[in-house]
């Protein structure tokens, strides 16, 4: 059903859609508006779930790990600041292989204290375990909570998941949405079902200590569930498409990749721009595409060097940094996926803190790039350095 | 030979906590009265760490252990849950005073504000101990541990015990007890208490420590009821924040207590230090008018 | 008293009302044999 609504509350919508018994909610900008939403409608009889106002963002996540252990299918959200104060908890949940689903509103992380969008949050946390997924625009935003649950709760993977989107950019904006029907969700995700959980009728303790000769193969374990929810994601996206009409099975998705020399990699709500960019680009006689990072854990390293394998040259955005690389966490992971391949992978730190990313910005990255310029941050203000 | 009646037990043998462990016998009696129909959250610690070292578990009830700080907050996603499966099983949070005292007051204090239905016990021995005995909030004064050690120029912890039954019922808890385990029958009606009583409860009870305090495991018990009968330690329960119960004694002097463990040693040794000794008296004095604790044995 | 207070919970009765410990789990602190109001119970130091 198509509707126009804001970002978050699309999100909200979804989440509602997937029937999450226990709701833990800590205000923080650019998610609140996902959470009060949530609160509206269990104070209004539309979503039956215990909601629980936390004191803090560790007791959030916490609150949820509860829930999951004890068989509950479970909801938070969270960006920067939250997040990070919740880091001990979410390698925790990863660990104990809770399928929880988390949004994050991406944003950047103090110090400088800013309320606007970069990545830096949730890719910080790229190895506690959890899968990442990051949405274009906010019909992705909506899907991929669906795809989330579905996948996280699958047997083969009990993994958490991330949910990123752009805060404001996307949170806060107005988009048309095509809004599944409770019936439809009810039909893709079936009821949380967990094998293990917390029960009188069948004792077992969860979380407990492991010594040495125990430790490291709880890890591969975790590191192999990754590697299986490539298959699972596909398997579930491509049903999701069969269903609704939206394919979701790609980790990567290409536009315009065919005949491109040049090609942009990115995340997020940037990859808008930079299909317009491309269009524009395109018209002029150049020949540029996208290559869309739509899932960043597990990372699509064979996608990525396979969609890559026959162009000229490689322009990553990061809107992080990884301190002291050439470029971002993403440019550093395409490199990995490309080694041994000569094409030139060039890596562009900008947007960070929420600085405004143009049209002209990625014209003028793939000029850079054209002429082997890259690994640096891209869009300085000189005066002020 | 006679056939061995094995009793069921929860908690089960085969831990590895010291012989004589205080917080090994908290976690059997707190069993005995929680029952089958319990959910245990229980925070890092002493506790977790000699219970559950994987593939091995002393718990035959539902456990959990997520992190230090925060089992409050774990045991209020599980009772959200449990509400909303419309299932009855109890939650029973067994915390040691580190989790409690320090760490955990976030967590904890949000989870009693909420007024989430769970018992959380915290099991007392006064200070970190499973990382080797250091100062807690818990930790009495004067106590030697070793981030607060006796030395030349120290008399070892300069704080008191911090007041957590007072804060709780400052949340508005509605059950709050203090428990030792030298009176199990005691501890074990007061757990059961704050099992059945709806919303947040909590017990605290006093683990003597051998291997952190410094006495032999056999004097575990014996050592529990010094501290009460030199009023260091109060038996109380509060309903509704007002104390209703106090456990009376008569009163020994708080140097019986204090020389049976090596974390006072310092204050007999190399030198009697009678301005200290005078000042931890005084605790034990006010706990007495405080609480309405000495029995008067003679009328006047 | 003994059943009661042991940390381990390895005192059981026997059919014919007396406790033992089951020295599978016992580990000698010895609390037993302090609270036993009757004496009942003595410490042996093990031998090889």
């Amino acid at each position: 059903m198509m509707e126009i609504t804001e970002g978050s509350h699309a999100v909200a919508e979804a989440v509602r859609l997937c029937r999450p018994q226990v709701v833990s909610a800590y205000p923080i900008t650019p998610q609140t508006h996902i959470v009060e939403a949530l609160a509206d409608f269990v104070a209004n009889g539309k979503l039956d779930a215990e909601y629980i106002t936390v004191e803090n963002e560790l007791s959030a996540l916490s609150a949820c790990v509860g829930a999951s252990a004890a068989g509950s299918r479970t909801y938070s959200a969270t960006t920067s600041q939250g997040l990070l104060l919740m880091t001990e908890v979410v390698f925790n949940a990863a660990g104990m292989r809770l399928p929880i689903v988390m949004s994050i509103a991406n944003r950047a992380v103090g110090a400088p204290l800013s309320i606007w969008n970069d990545m830096q949050d949730s890719i910080s946390l790229r190895d506690a375990g959890w899968l990442q997924f990051y949405a274009e625009d906010n019909q992705e935003a909506t899907d991929l909570h669906f795809l989330a649950y579905k996948v996280a709760e699958s047997k083969e993977i009990q993994l958490p998941v991330f949910v990123c989107f752009d805060g404001f950019i996307l949170s806060h904006t107005y988009e048309p949405i095509d809004m599944l029907l409770q019936e439809q969700v009810d039909q893709y995700l079936p009821k949380f079902d967990p094998a293990e959980k917390l029960d009188a009728k069948d004792p077992i303790s969860f979380g407990m200590y492991a010594t040495p000769e125990y430790y490291l193969e709880f890890r591969y374990e975790m590191d192999q569930a990754q590697k299986r929810a490539k298959d699972v994601i596909a398997k579930a996206g491509k049903e999701f498409g069969t269903m609704f009409g939206r394919d979701y099975s790609a980790l990567t998705v290409g536009y315009l990749l065919d005949d491109a020399e040049t090609v942009i990699v990115a995340m997020g709500s940037v990859c808008g721009t930079v299909k317009d960019a491309i269009d524009e680009m395109r018209a002029a006689g150049k020949k540029v595409g996208l290559l869309k990072i739509r899932v960043f854990r597990p990372f699509p390293s064979e996608e990525i060097a396979k969609a890559l394998s026959k162009v000229k040259r490689v322009a990553v955005l990061d809107k992080n940094i990884s301190l002291g690389a050439k470029g971002g966490a993403t440019a550093i992971e395409v490199r990995d996926a490309m080694y041994g391949s000569m094409i030139p992978v060039k890596g562009y730190v900008l947007g960070l803190g929420g600085r405004d990313i143009r049209k002209k910005d990625i014209k003028e990255i793939v000029s850079l790039c054209e002429n082997g310029i890259g690994d640096q941050f891209y869009g300085l203000r000189k005066e002020l350095i | 030979m006679a056939e061995k009646k094995k009793t069921c037990e929860l908690f089960d043998c085969g831990h590895r906590a010291c012989g004589g462990c205080g917080a090994a016998l908290t976690a059997r009696l707190v069993m005995q009265a929680a029952g089958t129909e319990t959910i245990v959250v229980n925070s890092t610690g002493c506790m977790e760490v000699f219970s559950t070292p994987y593939p091995e578990t002393a718990w035959k009830v539902p456990w959990i252990h997520s992190l230090f700080e925060n089992a409050s907050a774990v045991a209020s996603g599980i009772e959200a849950s449990l509400k909303k499966q419309g299932r009855k099983e109890k939650i029973v949070i067994m915390a040691g005073d580190g989790a409690t005292f320090d760490i955990g007051m976030i967590c904890i204090s949000g989870a009693f504000e909420r007024g989430h239905d769970f018992a959380y016990i915290c099991y007392d021995n006064e200070a970190y101990m499973n990382t080797g005995i250091q100062r807690s909030g818990a930790t009495p004064y004067d106590a030697s541990t070793t981030t607060s050690p006796a030395g030349t120029c120290s008399f070892g912890n300069r704080r008191p015990k911090k007041d957590m039954p007072a804060i709780l019922a400052a949340h508005g808890a509605p059950y709050i007890a203090t428990a030792s385990i030298a009176y199990p029958a005691d501890l074990k009606q007061k757990v059961e208490k704050a099992i059945n009583t709806p919303g947040p409860c909590y017990v605290q009870v006093h683990a003597p420590c051998c291997t952190g305090w410094g006495f032999e495991g056999d004097q575990t018990i014996a050592i529990a009821k010094l501290a009460i009968e030199t009023g260091l330690w109060v038996n109380f329960e509060m309903v509704d924040g007002k104390v209703t119960k106090v456990k009376k004694v008569v009163r020994k002097p708080v140097e019986e207590y204090l020389k049976t463990q090596k974390r006072f040693r310092h204050l007999f040794k190399p030198k009697r230090q009678d301005a200290e000794i005078a000042l931890i008296q005084a605790i034990a004095d006010r706990n007495a008018g405080k609480y309405g604790l000495d029995i008067n044995l003679r009328k006047e | 008293m003994c059943q009661t207070l042991c940390p381990e919970g390895c005192v059981h009765e026997d059919a014919e009302g007396f406790f033992d410990p089951d020295f599978t789990y016992c580990k000698g602190c010895g609390i037993c044999a302090t609270e036993c109001p009757k004496e009942a119970i003595a410490m042996n130091q093990e031998e090889k």
